[in-house]
């Protein structure tokens, strides 16, 4: 149903119900003042002003400004309007029935209905243009994660320069947003080192044609069993090897590739069988002729340690009296022995299309028009957009320097790649307001920058040549191109870049590396298991990004991922091996990322469980709700001895929310935390804490109640409306490197409503994200409608 | 190849034992005054610790000369006479003074600073020039780095930080400027790599120059990029971008001033093979990299963030299992007050190691420890109350004769940490009027009050 349409059943129903009603508009123009309509201001003062004053500024006055908060001086609807954020929060606490307090006269559900009608509409109106604020992001610096990958499919060299950087800072839950990332010299001085090593390597791997993980063995290099080594090729004239004692760096997969022909002869072709050490790994049939040699190629398992690599010919055969002299004798003739490793076991990203700097060498042209060649096409690259002549000639500029101090064409090329790579137009993510923006207007941003966006988003990295084929011929925006392009990235393998950076971040898993459970009260913590609840997790979110399942799996699944470790850890039978493998779920015990052991022992202390850690991490991130901070001086809950003996840890809480400044918020969050209580502080399960049998039940503040994880996790799924619009809001920050703001209200709405019509489907929140106004569009650079500057 | 004592759990084992380092085998930063007498320069750093201390067994009970060093502060026997104990100290706006919760956060980003953090998730990050890169601005041009910024806990990555404040602010003590954090090294591989990485590349002095040469050119280079991509974005933006040309003049300074010659590691010293797994060893190895760099006068200027504000890391090593952060709410239980006093200790026992190291070297008639001005401290005072006056403070050294120490000096509660910041400034050649919440210089470190 769109936005407006249930925002008018709405209003209908209160209409019915007798709640004051009001057709008033409010838009904005271009002083960035909000023009208010007179009976949205009507409005204001029969529905929202009474329920202040009535409710509201006995507490929230001038002089007593509880909570840090005054209400007493929106007197009119402009007033109010100018604090939009405010609001939100105003109806969050009205709507949770956190505020008014129990002990103080309690608002009419019509009358909570009213103040929410006016406030939501204010939040979420759009302009004369029909456009939405779709908010304006920061120039993004490219985070550590994005730098990596970038200079990877740039290069196609895989070596994670960005490791050596200084940690980028967190804001919005999310390490990519483009305020928050900042750039001190500190940064610039690795950029610069950075960019001289990752130009270097580039141009090696260039020289030496593959990657730094390759070693090739041509005639020259390799041995032969038989005479006559030390050529370009061996030539093996009978049954013998040619060969390579190869240190293999470490245990692992190898790609081992052989080029080769045979000189044939008989009734079967020349044939090779690969052997490492004393093994047979494979037997090819040698077809190829020396005018087009063959590439023979198998992956291997090998130990680390130096092992003797042959190709060895094993079917000699010499028939002098054959009448055709070419038809003779059969050779087996290596070229060269590649190999290449070790591969990444989960191999995932496929560095294989290799990237060349060196794309064309002076000729004719001179070195000028040789680095005119590579630059064009580098540059526009690395800056992921069209390059003017005037930038390539700049860059171009750095071959001429070269040359000038007497240096080669090559150097002259890295001194112009490094310049490339510390540019601001490679670092950061910019976004050019169009040529006729004026202060006012709300425009679409272009095709190139739409490409960055998805590319970033789906694959913390540059758009693929087909994704930037679009942008430049204009057929990205055509018909469903955009959602047909966000399918194939998700479903590419560089979109594990989503399990990594987006996963790991709004499930807060990469804590877990620092989470320090006490050894002695949980024996069986070690690293195994902490990789094993990590890649538990990673797996089960990769399973429903890859599957398209549906996002409610997150809070309740009947299956998962388990190896023998955790299994055992879990008191799961049957499942033996390091292997990690979809298991089924049977019992209510688990299922769903709030009973996997890297949540719980991320919201856990070291020595125990902490219900009120765990409940604020589900209002947080699964209900989009966080509770506010403690006010100072909270005080704690009773730990001496004699109050340790004297309960359980629950009742020493629920002791403490006795206390009315406490219970507003811990009566949202404790209950919550209760309801895992069978699982310890590292995700086992429990009937008893010492000697305090464990009551996993809780009632929310909004009258659900459950006994035990199965129920918690059934009332959660009642509230799935309000998951996906939480989930979407994550996802949302994260893909647009920014927080979310009032005005993004509608468009997150729109998004979560889309999910609930497609079976809650992973893929369909990513195609409507992508899909969204404040994905596609940006604000004009001087309006700044009543938000932060 | 000589070996540096750093893969050496045996030599750190030793706690309290002081380990004479490899001297550097470079110029003494000395310079001779028309007088014909020995100067050596002052030096400042700055060490930051989590979460408070427990008071009670921080502060002394006498005052002046001859006090007696409580239970934390014991570690630090053999160097109390390096010493003033400050106490008394304030800083307020790590107070909320209206912003709510997030003490942690404030605290971390007012320290060095004395400004209000702005209280944001990310959109407008804002607080102050903390006071090491004010003194960075003024003297930084004098050696070769400007400033050494080290931490041992990588900022947060992932999830919220304290209560609506960006987790920039928990995780930087040192600020460039109010919008950016200076960013800090927990390697010890990547710090030793900045500090000598150039004499281990070998390189003769003329193919350093053609490479700096080059580099000037490549800075040339984006800096005119960015000048233009400057005067096309809006305001917002164009802080993104005046940030990166900042930093690029930095660089380019350094590169087109004076011309270092690259300094060795001393003979015995190879590279940290990178983070130790131990957190003393890893807190020893920054310590001994500060001294080298001190040593060398590679830099004058250091931060050392020993944990973040907030941390709850655990310390199983000294029989402390539960988490710092959930201990500093102690509620007034005594046993949780015993457990943070005996982290508290641990790390006065690092930083014992670090003043001990610094008065083994001998510099002119004194000791690198006479040429140096070292505060230690947290901006909480006890973790349970969240309070920022009375805060826990010390600061060695003799700062080349311009503080008297050996003494514990009681101020006012309320007078601003700042003016203690202001003073150390003034030592330094790097005067400023004023810095965050200063009032004045502080009083009594050269003479008793």
């Amino acid at each position: 149903m769109p936005a407006e349409l249930r925002y008018l059943l709405r209003l209908a129903g209160l209409l019915a119900s007798g709640v004051v009603l009001w057709g008033g508009t409010v838009s904005w123009g271009g002083t960035g003042a909000l023009a208010v309509d007179a009976s949205h201001e009507q409005a204001f003062r029969q529905a929202v002003r009474p329920f202040l004053t009535q409710y509201c500024l006995g507490c929230h006055n001038d002089k007593q400004r509880k909570g840090e908060l005054s209400l007493e001086r929106y007197q009119d609807s402009s007033m109010a309007l100018k604090e939009r954020v405010l609001w939100e929060k105003v109806l969050e606490n009205v709507q949770d029935g956190i505020m008014p307090p129990d002990d103080k006269p309690q608002p009419k559900t019509e009358e909570v209905a009213s103040l929410r009608a006016w406030i939501e509409a204010h939040l979420s109106l759009p302009d004369a243009n029909g456009h939405r604020n779709p908010g304006r992001v920061t120039i993004r610096r490219l985070n550590r994660t994005e730098y990596n990958n970038t200079i990877r499919d740039l290069f196609g060299i895989n070596f994670r320069p960005a490791d050596d950087f200084p940690s980028d800072d967190v804001g919005y839950g999310f390490d990519n947003i483009g305020d928050v990332l900042s750039l001190s010299p500190l940064l610039l001085e690795k950029y610069l080192a950075a960019a001289e090593s990752v130009a270097a390597k580039g141009l090696a791997k260039d020289l030496e044609e593959d990657g730094p993980q390759t070693s090739t063995f041509d005639g020259r290099k390799l041995k032969s069993t038989l005479k006559g080594s030390g050529r370009s090729v061996v030539s093996l004239n009978s049954t013998g090897e040619a060969y390579v004692e190869f240190d293999f760096p470490k245990d692992g997969e190898y790609r081992v590739r052989i080029k080769a022909f045979g000189e044939q002869a008989g009734d079967e072709p020349a044939r090779m069988t690969l052997r490492i050490g004393k093994n047979d790994e494979k037997t090819f049939d040698v077809t190829a002729e020396g005018d087009k040699p063959g590439t023979y190629e198998t992956t291997v398992e090998a130990k680390e340690g130096e092992r003797r690599v042959a190709a060895a010919f094993i079917n000699d055969f010499y028939d002098p009296k054959n009448k055709d002299e070419n038809r003779r004798d059969r050779n087996l003739i290596i070229m060269s022995l590649t190999i290449q490793g070790p591969l990444d076991r989960d191999g995932q990203v496929d560095v294989g299309k290799q990237r060349r700097i060196l794309l064309a060498e002076p000729g004719k042209g001179g070195p000028q028009e040789a680095a005119r060649k590579i630059f064009s096409l580098l540059a526009r690259r690395a800056y992921r957009r069209p390059v003017t002549m005037a930038e390539v000639n700049r860059l171009v500029g750095f071959v001429d320097l070269a040359l000038k101090q007497g240096e080669s064409f090559e150097k002259g090329v890295e001194l112009a790649v490094q310049a490339m790579l510390l540019s601001p137009h490679f670092l950061f993510r910019v976004e050019l307001d169009g040529a006729r923006s004026g202060s006012s207007s709300i425009e679409a941003i272009d095709d190139h920058q739409l490409a960055c966006r998805l590319s970033y988003f789906l694959w913390s990295s540059m758009p693929d040549d087909e994704l930037y084929r679009h942008a430049s011929e204009g057929t990205l925006r055509k018909g469903s191109m955009l959602e047909q392009q966000a399918r194939r990235m998700l479903a590419d393998a560089k979109s594990q870049a989503l399990v990594e950076n987006f996963a790991g971040q709004w499930l807060q898993l990469r804590n877990l590396q620092l989470a320090t459970p006490d050894r002695r009260l949980f024996r069986s913590f070690g690293g195994d298991l902490r990789t094993a609840m990590q890649r538990e997790t990673e797996m089960f979110f990769a399973y429903i990004k890859n599957e398209d399942r549906s996002v409610l799996d997150f809070i309740d699944s009947d299956y998962t991922f388990l190896n023998e470790r955790l299994a055992q850890h879990y008191g799961i039978k049957n499942v033996k091996g390091d292997e990690f493998r979809i298991v089924p779920l049977v019992d209510y015990q688990r299922g769903g990322i709030l009973t996997q052991a890297s949540v719980l022992t991320i919201t856990s202390n070291p020595t125990r469980t902490s219900p009120v850690k765990r409940g604020k991490w589900i209002l947080e991130q699964i209900l989009g709700t966080p509770p506010p901070p403690p006010p100072p001086n909270a005080g704690e809950l009773g730990e001496d001895e004699q109050a340790v003996l004297s309960g359980s840890l629950r009742q020493r809480m629920e002791q403490h929310r006795a206390n009315a400044t406490c219970a507003s918020c811990h009566s949202r969050m404790d209950p919550l935390g209760f309801g895992l209580e069978n699982y310890d502080a590292t995700g086992a399960w429990r009937t008893s804490d010492g000697k305090f049998p464990i009551d996993a039940s809780g009632e929310l503040p909004d009258g659900n109640s459950f006994k035990g994880p199965a129920e918690l996790k059934k009332v959660l799924l009642g509230k799935k409306d309000q998951f996906a619009r939480a989930f979407t809001e994550k996802m949302l920050t994260y893909a647009l490197g920014r927080g979310i703001e009032y005005y993004d209200r509608h468009a997150v709405d729109e998004i979560a409503a889309a999910l609930d019509k497609d079976e809650y489907k992973f893929s369909r929140l990513i195609v409507e994200i992508v899909a969204s106004e404040p994905f596609q569009y940006r604000r004009g650079r001087d309006i700044n409608p009543g938000g932060k500057p | 190849m000589s070996r540096f004592p750093i893969s050496r759990r045996t030599v750190l084992k030793g706690i309290g034992t002081t380990l004479a380092l490899p001297l550097l085998e470079c110029m003494a930063p000395s310079q001779v005054t028309a007088a014909g007498k020995q100067q050596y320069p002052n030096r400042m750093a700055f060490l930051y610790v989590p979460n408070g201390k427990n008071m009670a067994d921080w502060t002394p009970k006498q005052e002046g000369t001859d006090f007696e060093l409580p239970l934390i502060l014991e570690p630090l026997a053999k160097v109390q006479k390096d010493l003033c104990i400050l106490t008394g100290l304030t800083a307020d706006k790590a107070r909320p003074n209206g912003d709510g919760g997030g003490d942690h956060a404030r605290a971390n980003a007012a320290f060095l600073t004395g400004c209000q953090p702005r209280k944001t998730d990310g959109a407008d990050i804002n607080v102050g020039q903390s006071v090491d890169q004010a003194a960075a601005e003024r003297i930084g041009h004098l050696t070769r780095f400007p400033s050494l910024e080290l931490g041992i806990d990588r900022g947060n990555t992932s999830g919220n930080c304290d209560s609506g404040y960006s987790c920039a602010y928990q995780s930087s003590i040192s600020w460039r400027g109010p919008h950016t954090p200076t960013g800090k090294e927990v390697n010890p591989r990547l710090v030793f790599e900045r500090l000598f990485g150039d004499a281990s590349a070998g390189q003769s002095g003329d193919a350093r120059a053609r490479r700096d040469m080059y580099r000037r050119s490549i800075l040339d280079f984006v800096q005119e990029d960015a000048a233009q991509l400057r005067s096309r974005v809006g305001a917002t933006d164009r802080r993104k971008v005046d940030e990166y040309l900042t930093s690029v003049r930095e660089i380019e300074l350094r590169l087109s001033g004076k011309q270092w010659e690259p300094i060795s590691p001393p003979t015995g010293m190879t590279k940290p093979d990178g983070v130790p797994k131990d957190y003393a060893d890893h807190i020893r190895l920054m310590c001994d990299l500060m001294v080298l760099a001190f040593q060398g006068d590679l830099t004058r200027i250091c931060t050392f963030a020993i944990a973040n504000d907030g941390s709850n890391r655990s310390y199983p090593f000294i029989g402390v299992s539960e988490g710092h952060h959930e201990l500093s709410h102690h509620g007034g239980n005594k046993d949780k007050q015993s457990k943070i006093a005996k982290i508290n200790r641990f790390h006065v026992t690092q930083f014992a190691y670090l003043l001990e190291k610094l008065k083994s070297i001998p510099e002119g008639n004194g000791t690198l420890l006479d040429h140096a001005m070292i505060a230690y401290g947290s901006g909480i005072s006890d973790g349970d109350r969240h309070n920022h006056d009375d805060l826990p403070i010390v600061l060695a050294g003799g700062g080349c004769g311009t503080v008297k120490p050996g003494r514990h000096i009681r101020y006012r509660i309320g007078t601003p940490l700042n003016n203690l910041w202001l003073s150390m400034l003034d030592r330094m050649g790097a005067s400023v009027d004023r810095l965050g919440d200063s009032t004045a210089s502080l009083k009594g470190l050269d003479e008793d009050v």
